[in-house]
């Protein structure tokens, strides 16, 4: 007897779990979720060795730079759209996942948000709180 | 249609022969790019091996398939991509854990494409998660638009629960001629709730197999998500008419009608299938659920009762614990009375305590399970001490399990109790990563207006309205939910919440 595939879906969709990545000669393994508030609102500009902090992400209109921003920031998917307004060209915006991985693997200094399961061998990623993204407590999980 | 081998090497004794992937129909065929190769001292096993694919990915028959892989690795004890075809195929968790040691063991006869693909899948089983996803990733950029490759990242990322990712594999492979793929995208759209994107791509399946039962079952299937349950009903006629033993189709049917709202109705068709067939066991507690809940969703508790009782006896009389103690955790979410609902779960406590034939990993779901439905009931108790130390125990299971099912649980029971205690931000982190379940839903609903985010509201509120699934929950969240809505006279705390 044939079925449709629905047996593969028994524990339907699992949370979002976004990976926090860099390029390959970056130092750092760890931040903190307050430091890493600090470079998504701007504050905080460069990293510890003095290179300038890039921001990659997906337009943040996607739920992905919607979990981020509610996640580091607190913000509402309306407040986020006033703070890139407000903030311009301090994200890098990039279409895909894909193209996330790619500017973060050339450019130094930068620091990208991408889906875990699109995670490539040209990034490093770094932990936040301590946490990687199957750990329990991990920031970044989430989206409705 | 033809296979070619094109390299032919010697290696300890015996003539290795890579056969090319160049079908011009069936699984391994690609649209363009290079081919995942295949290597095998055996034509036989690699004949046996394509077949194998064919019929599981693009016909969903797996019985037939894992028979075709028993015979291919019979015929090449050495065929390294063919065990780990069976370790994914199977549905015998043994042999699953047993072949894809075979396939690690083995991997030195296959080239470095297929010792990847093994790697990838060794790293998964060894919960080494982050070398697995690199390894997917790694293979998938080097064999983009291969059937089997896409096939394969599918289906590793239906195993994480990544429904997302594997739409995305989908759609960026460009592979267009594969009712398995158009199959396996409609439901992967229908559980990421696009019911109408889900319905289109279903359609074009159901165009491409005009004669099997199956493409019109899974078309009044993805209808029915829709909310278009007349058409619906239609499409799992047709699927009976072309094979008048497809019994999933009557059971559809009866779905529908339920979902419709027509209980009487329902009730008759679901009899009518356990007349005319004889469901394989697991189908048919599936179906038997399905009709107690049409006295839920009547708000017949006694009615409810009987039904789900008899069922619970059935599964007793099989010693299917784990199916029994889920009975009980069923019957204690729609109880009125929660204290009356927490004596069903010790029940269901009891009854797993004494599991002698189910599996480990089934046992454990089903006991977290039943944690986060003590949770939510003691929630609903205000019994806070009570609910505390049950989402501990959840919380140290999910710990220590490194299981995103046992998580998920844990995750719902932690924003019902922050939902309980007006923090609604952080009930918000926490029931953003148990969507599947629509209690913790309709809490997120809530808890965004409370915390003010109206724009993620309305998107979640949208989501959950459109629901059509045939579980309790859904009988015990979304008809009421939509029922007050559509009054006008919803807020928070006028449903059953918890």
């Amino acid at each position: 007897m044939v079925t449709a595939i629905v047996v593969f879906f028994a524990g339907l969709a699992q949370a979002k779990q976004l990976a926090v990545v860099v390029d390959k000669e970056n130092q750092t393994d760890n931040v903190s979720t307050a430091e890493l508030a600090n470079i998504l609102n701007g504050k905080t500009k460069t990293w510890a060795d003095g290179k300038p902090i890039k921001i990659i992400m997906r337009d943040p209109s996607s739920r992905d730079a919607e979990l981020v921003f509610r996640r580091l920031l607190n913000t509402t998917p309306d407040q986020v759209r006033t703070f890139m307004q407000e903030h311009p060209g301090l994200i890098v915006l990039a279409g895909s996942d894909a193209e996330v991985l790619r500017l973060t693997s050339v450019v130094r200094g930068a620091i990208g948000f991408v889906d875990l399961y699109s995670l490539t061998k040209d990034v490093k990623i770094i932990k936040i709180d301590r946490r990687l993204p199957f750990d329990v407590d991990y920031l970044l999980k989430g989206g409705d | 249609m033809g296979k070619t081998a094109f390299i032919g090497r010697l290696k300890t004794s015996a003539l290795l022969i890579v056969v090319a992937v160049d079908l011009l129909s069936g699984v391994t065929a690609h649209a363009s790019g290079p081919a995942f190769p295949l290597t095998t001292k055996s034509p036989e096993a690699r004949g046996l091996a394509d077949e194998a694919v064919n019929l599981f990915f693009e016909r969903l028959e797996t019985p037939a398939a894992v028979a075709k892989l028993h015979k291919a690795v019979a015929a090449d004890g050495q065929f390294a991509m063919a065990h780990q075809l069976l370790s994914i195929v199977t549905m015998d968790t043994a042999e699953q854990i047993a072949e894809q040691q075979k396939a690690f063991a083995t991997r030195q006869f296959a080239g470095p494409a297929e010792q990847a693909v093994i790697q990838w899948h060794q790293d998964s089983a060894d919960r080494k998660s982050i070398d697995a996803i690199t390894g997917m990733n790694e293979v998938l950029r080097q064999y983009p638009q291969d059937k089997l490759v896409v096939y394969l990242c599918v289906w590793w990322l239906f195993s994480q629960s990544q429904l997302d990712r594997a739409l995305a594999v989908l759609d960026q492979s460009g592979i267009l001629d594969s009712p398995g793929m158009l199959n396996a995208k409609a439901y992967t759209q229908a559980h990421l709730r696009q019911y109408d994107k889900a319905v289109e791509t279903i359609a074009k399946y159901a165009a491409s197999l005009p004669n099997e039962p199956n493409s019109q079952d899974s078309y009044g299937e993805m209808l029915r998500f829709a909310g278009r349950f007349d058409e619906s009903i239609q499409h799992y006629q047709a699927a009976l008419k072309i094979d008048p033993s497809f019994y999933p189709s009557q059971f559809g049917i009866a779905d529908s009608f339920s979902l419709k709202g027509d209980q009487a109705q329902a009730r008759r068709e679901y009899a009518a299938g356990f007349e005319k067939f004889h469901p394989a066991e697991q189908d048919e507690v599936r179906f038997r659920v399905r009709e107690a809940t049409t006295y839920v969703r009547e708000s017949d508790w006694q009615g409810a009762d009987r039904a789900f009782q008899a069922i619970a006896d059935r599964e007793h009389a099989r010693q299917s614990s784990q199916l029994e103690a889920d009975i009980y955790r069923q019957i204690a979410l729609y109880q009125p009375d929660a204290k009356q609902g927490l004596r069903f779960l010790d029940k269901a406590n009891a009854v797993l305590a004494n599991a002698k034939t189910a599996i480990r990993r089934d046992i454990q779901h089903e006991d977290a399970n039943i944690l986060r439905a003590r949770v939510q009931l003691e929630a609903r108790l205000h019994d806070k001490v009570s609910a505390m130390a049950n989402l501990d125990r959840l919380r140290q299971m999910a710990q220590t399990s490194n299981d995103s099912v046992i998580e998920r649980f844990y995750h719902g029971a932690s924003g019902v109790l922050l939902y309980a205690e007006g923090d609604y931000n952080q009930a918000i982190a926490h029931l953003e990563q148990d969507t599947g379940n629509l209690f913790s839903l309709q809490l997120l609903v809530y808890a965004y207006e409370k915390s003010g985010d109206l724009t993620s509201a309305r998107r979640a509120y949208a989501t959950l309205a459109a629901c059509n699934e045939t579980s309790v929950e859904h009988a015990l969240v979304v008809l009421p939910f939509r029922k007050c809505h559509q009054a006008g006279s919803c807020e928070a705390g006028s449903q059953r919440l918890f």
